[in-house]
């Protein structure tokens, strides 16, 4: 039987770095297979749905511009998203992934949270329709 | 002054909100002066609704649902729902899959376990040990990120086997980690054994006979500590189990101290287990083919959570979502040992008491109907149900 048996730890912990990290003046190296924010390459998308399907929070949605020429735009609802990583997984051509370098996510306004993906003229469109009230509809599963 | 009655009751009542834990829950402490003489709870003030969420997702969605039943256990649970579906569809994961998921699961103990080691000591009173096993604990966390890409939500499971795979410099950080891991556990062993104070609020604390764990139904190392010889993963070995089998830790003295040795001595155990598995990892696929549309039928899925007997209950209909999913998680039963141990201690050891248990409140707040006597029988239909809640919410 002993008293103070954690003495020896406080002391030592005395000459010791805090362990505490000074975040965000210290930025620690994220792991290589962290999961943060999703990023679309729409070059080998086929429009599938796979992604928007398992999605456990919706928050994909895919936007079909002309199934034909592969005109997809990507509306991606990053305060919705869990990071499951789920749609990574069912995609067979690898057009999702998720960063390991983009997860300080945090904002004072909700338009950080509202990202568009494709070709850069097919989102202007998008948008554009949008602002004049006649946005297409995303395109959900029945 | 008139003298007061012995007759009079002095309740004490505690919770919802109140400082000694940081989930809601209500008791009522029966006192005579410092001494507990009843002890009544009152749970489901987190009821979140989940088992009748996951009845509108499909089988995939509904794995990501239910890993969020508790933050703390967050895999067992995925992983439990992940082999009841491939049970369903009558399919086994790869080997290197399923010891994937048992890696994961220890490492989660571990950090469970040395997460309860902080909670109990601070409710001791002892939070110099508070600080420093969740300084610890910051290494398993670290580990679990660096292999599954997320500290608390792991999402390592898909249907049919796992999303993630080992490598090396991975295999190398578990290593270490386990061996500082392991030098720092004797040491809160000894601690938590030899300490005159800390012993002074935990010896012959609590103290539940194995008769009594037996009746009460306690389970996991609450149970354990009081002698019963029930662990899931040694009785019907699941996943990566058969294959890297686990020792059962128990102990005859059933106090608080008891749950301290047992809980701390499952924590080699699961360093033991990581090793091996790091060692000895099967090679092969990680995931098999998992059906949109799940066979109809009915399936019992068990699995040892950090805090005892994760049970699911799943019921298909053939088509590509659950018609019924039931969750009894290991706190609900345990309630009842806490109840009945309190009785004759100080109020002042109260906190300890509870939180020996390892208590997860939002995880088990479910519908719970007490049965007041034992002899009738209550069958209720869809209808009655229906009807109950929406009386109750009236």
């Amino acid at each position: 039987m002993t008293i103070g048996s954690m003495l020896g730890d406080v002391v030592k912990s005395f000459f010791k770095k805090p362990v505490t990290e000074k975040y965000p003046f210290v930025r620690q190296e994220a792991p290589e297979n962290l999961r943060g924010k999703l990023v679309w390459e729409p070059e080998k998308c086929t429009g599938c749905m796979l992604c928007v399907k398992d999605c456990p929070s919706n928050a994909l949605e895919l936007i079909v511009l002309d199934k034909v020429n592969k005109r997809f735009v990507m509306k991606y609802n990053l305060d919705q998203c869990t990071f499951c990583a789920q749609c990574v997984i069912n995609c067979r051509f690898s057009c999702l992934n998720m960063s390991e370098e983009q997860w300080e996510l945090a904002s004072t306004n909700k338009e950080p949270f509202e990202v568009y993906y494709g070709r850069e003229e097919d989102v202007k469109f998008l948008l554009e329709k949008a602002s004049r009230g006649e946005a297409e509809g995303p395109c959900k599963e029945d | 002054m008139e003298a007061k009655q012995k007759s009079e009751k002095f309740i004490v009542p505690i919770g919802p909100q109140h400082p000694a834990l940081k989930e809601p829950g209500h008791f009522e402490f029966t006192v005579d002066g410092e001494i507990v003489t009843n002890a009544t709870a009152r749970l489901g003030f987190v009821h979140r609704g989940m088992e009748k969420g996951v009845e509108d997702r499909n089988w995939t969605q509904g794995l990501y649902l239910m890993e969020r039943v508790c933050g703390i256990c967050s895999h067992v649970h995925a992983m439990a729902y992940a082999l009841g579906v491939e049970k369903l569809a009558n399919i086994q994961a790869p080997p290197r899959a399923q010891a994937i998921r048992e890696l994961v699961a220890e490492l989660e103990r571990i950090h469970s376990h040395l997460l309860w080691l902080g909670v109990a000591a601070h409710e001791g009173g002892f939070d110099t040990l508070f600080m420093f096993s969740w300084r610890d604990r910051e290494t398993v966390m670290d580990l679990l990120e660096t292999i599954t890409g997320n500290r608390v939500n792991y999402s390592a499971n898909v249907l049919g086997g796992v999303k993630i795979d080992i490598n090396d410099a991975q295999k190398d950080a578990l290593r270490r980690g386990m061996d500082f891991l392991e030098e720092r556990t004797k040491h809160y062993l000894k601690v938590v054994t030899e300490d005159e104070t800390f012993l002074g609020r935990t010896r012959k604390i609590g103290v539940m006979t194995f008769e009594e764990a037996t009746l009460l139904g306690a389970i996991g190392p609450t149970g354990r500590a009081s002698g019963v010889q029930r662990d899931v993963r040694v009785d019907s070995p699941y996943a990566g189990y058969p294959d890297f089998p686990v020792n059962i830790v128990t102990s005859d003295a059933g106090d608080l101290e008891a749950r301290f040795v047992v809980r701390i001595k499952e924590l080699y155990e699961s360093y033991r287990l990581v090793r091996e598995i790091v060692d000895h990892l099967p090679g092969g696929d990680l995931t098999v083919k998992v059906p949109r549309r799940i066979p109809e039928g009915e399936v019992i899925s068990r699995v040892e959570a950090p805090r005892g007997e994760l049970f699911y209950f799943m019921k298909s209909n053939g088509t590509d979502k659950p018609e019924r999913i039931k969750v009894r998680t290991p706190s609900l039963c345990n309630w009842g040992s806490v109840l009945t141990t309190a009785i004759g201690h100080k109020l002042a050891d109260m906190p300890m008491i509870l939180a020996g248990i390892d208590p997860c409140f939002s995880c088990n707040d479910r519908l719970v109907m007490i049965n007041g006597k034992k002899t009738e029988t209550q069958v209720w239909d869809w209808e009655d149900l229906r009807q109950y809640g929406i009386e109750y919410y009236k």
